[in-house]
């Protein structure tokens, strides 16, 4: 296996007067799970079906398990792939799909029905194996994509959306499987999704996608340091030292100050700037006021990735 | 071609099975194949043929003359009928076979697999030619019924099928293309149902063609017209094999020219999007 199983240079793809991939450039590593992050429309799918050969870059180049993208058959071989809204003929049966699958990969008929066994065995789907497509619930049509997408054993698995629609056992099923695929097939594993809790369990870095570029890229620790800012806090004071506090926090440049609902004890502080809280709470600690809690918001990577996209429609971390 | 070296895939120096090249577009036409008719599709489109083909020659039968020459024609109006019909379910297939899996979402993991475009649109060609061959093996029965003694049974299924083969290997590659280059699955049958009516519809008007040369030349410009023209003459009319052999070529022209078309521009029109990348 390549040292870079994944790398794409300058990658532009543009429908008619439309940029939808904007010199996007970034490499992966074997074994590596990088989550492909941005608001719909900022070109994670088209990105993703660039580096599939489904569509041609208009300019740009990249390569696969060091196969350049001018040989998109021989790409094709050493890819797996999840499409955003696969569809899967209602009739067949599971075992039939991968068999059929396998067999368009190249392989002898034996050879397909022992790699569909394999996989339907690994995915948790041997029960159903002979059960037509459409008694599938949409957790086991993913799994049945995925394992789909590892028929050929590929160096490279794109995964588009993976959990949407599945419940929370679902979603941890499939996230096991992605786990798995890096580590003990050693593939590079791509995943785009828009749920970042997902992406901070499981993934080793990040892409942030905006309007077709990389707005930022790195581990999730990485990205959350230098772009997301802890800009709200909540601030709680005994009742008698209230005043005190906000005569503190008024003294401070750049700070807004609400009470939180109906306790006047509990104070919310926001902040503009990157020079995050830690002044705020050095200034009330020397004004010798009594801080019984003070909790810092802005430090998770949904805050970095609103702080760089603005887009709201990601799904809330739950705490 | 794969080969199990002790028990494990032989792979090359790519680290890949290899395709089979050639078997690629049998993969895909015997699971399109299988698709078709286990599905319910093929079983149902079949059923409403042997459906009209039974009321049909039910109608040429009791309304017949007993004479030679009329029996002649009941034979030749059935085949026409099977013919006509047959290559028209199998278009419809064929116009399904590519718009109707990009809006199914099963066309995406195709092109993710190294077959090519053109073994993909082979496949499907074939597959959709399976309907035909069904329909004529149904037809076969019937134009037996009606040919028993004036021994043409023979003469009409080598016909039926020569003539057919042809018309419905171009029909189900046009059929194909459109499907390739439709935005929609619903416009992609429209159109190639109103094809259909386009070149079958000027033989079914009463009094048939007009006569003199624009008639004789829009007759043999029709592929399903000129076909059905030529069956007609060797048939009913008694003329030989050989002598209006010129009413083929349009049905010729066509196959060549759609399937040789489709072949030659798979690779640019089977995408994801209809028509193109756009």
């Amino acid at each position: 296996m390549a040292e870079t199983s994944l790398e794409a240079r300058r990658l532009t793809k543009t429908f008619g007067t439309r940029t939808a991939v904007d010199g996007v450039t970034f490499t992966a590593e074997p074994r590596e799970i990088v989550g492909l992050l941005g608001p719909n429309g900022a070109g994670k799918t088209t990105t993703i079906r660039l580096l599939t050969t489904v569509l041609t870059p208009t300019s740009g180049e990249f390569s696969v398990a060091g196969v350049p993208s001018s040989r998109p058959n021989e790409i094709r071989r050493r890819v797996g792939v999840l499409p955003e809204s696969a569809g899967y003929p209602a009739h067949q049966t599971g075992r039939e799909h991968l068999t059929y699958f396998a067999r368009l990969f190249g392989m002898s008929r034996s050879e397909s029905s022992r790699v569909a066994t394999r996989l339907l065995e690994q995915m948790g789907l041997q029960d159903r194996a002979s059960s037509p497509l459409s008694t599938y619930s949409r957790g086991m049509r993913q799994r049945l994509g995925i394992a789909r997408a590892m028929v050929n054993d590929p160096d490279v698995v794109f995964l588009d959306e993976p959990t949407l629609g599945l419940d929370p056992a679902g979603q941890r099923q499939v996230l096991r499987n992605v786990r798995d695929i890096a580590a003990d097939r050693g593939a590079t594993v791509i995943l785009s999704t828009h749920t970042l809790t997902e992406v901070e369990e499981v993934c080793n870095r990040v892409l942030i996608l905006g309007e077709g570029r990389v707005l930022v890229s790195g581990t999730v620790a990485e990205i959350t340091s230098a772009v997301a800012a802890p800009r709200f806090a909540t601030l709680r004071v005994p009742g008698s030292e209230v005043g005190a506090a906000r005569q503190v926090l008024a003294g401070l440049q750049g700070l807004t100050i609400a009470a939180s609902g109906e306790r006047p004890d509990v104070l919310r502080i926001s902040r503009s700037g990157r020079d995050g809280m830690n002044p705020v709470l050095r200034a009330l600690l020397a004004a010798d006021v009594t801080v019984l809690s003070f909790e810092v918001e802005g430090t998770r990577l949904h805050d970095a990735y609103l702080a760089l996209t603005g887009d709201a429609t990601v799904e809330e971390p739950s705490e | 071609m794969t080969t199990l070296v002790n028990g494990e895939i032989d792979k090359t120096a790519t680290g890949r099975p290899q395709s089979r090249g050639q078997g690629d577009w049998a993969a895909v036409a015997g699971q399109e194949s299988r698709d078709l008719w286990l599905s319910g599709r093929g079983p149902l489109l079949l059923f409403a043929f042997s459906v009209l083909l039974s009321v049909f020659t039910y109608l040429a039968a009791t309304n017949r003359a007993i004479n030679f020459l009329e029996q002649r024609e009941a034979v030749d109006q059935t085949l026409q009928i099977a013919v006509a019909v047959g290559v028209l379910v199998t278009l419809l297939v064929s116009a399904d076979a590519i718009s109707g899996e990009r809006e199914r979402g099963t066309l995406e993991g195709l092109l993710l697999t190294p077959v090519s475009r053109r073994a993909i649109v082979l496949g499907k060609l074939i597959a959709a030619l399976t309907l035909w061959f069904a329909t004529f093996v149904v037809s076969i029965p019937y134009i037996w019924v009606l040919g028993r003694g004036v021994s043409i049974v023979r003469s009409a299924l080598l016909l039926g099928l020569g003539v057919g083969t042809l018309l419905a290997v171009g029909l189900a590659a046009l059929g194909l293309l459109i499907s390739a280059l439709s935005g929609s699955n619903k416009v992609s049958l429209a159109i190639s149902f109103f094809l259909l009516l386009a070149v079958f519809a000027p033989s079914q008007l009463p009094g048939g063609l007009p006569k003199g040369w624009f008639g004789d030349v829009l007759g043999k410009i029709n592929p399903v017209g000129s076909g059905l023209h030529y069956s007609t003459a060797v048939l009913v009319n008694g003329h030989g094999w050989t002598r209006d052999l010129e009413y083929l070529i349009s049905p010729l022209v066509l196959a060549v020219l759609a399937g040789g078309g489709l072949l030659i521009l798979s690779e640019r029109i089977v995408r994801l999007n209809p028509g193109g990348e756009r």
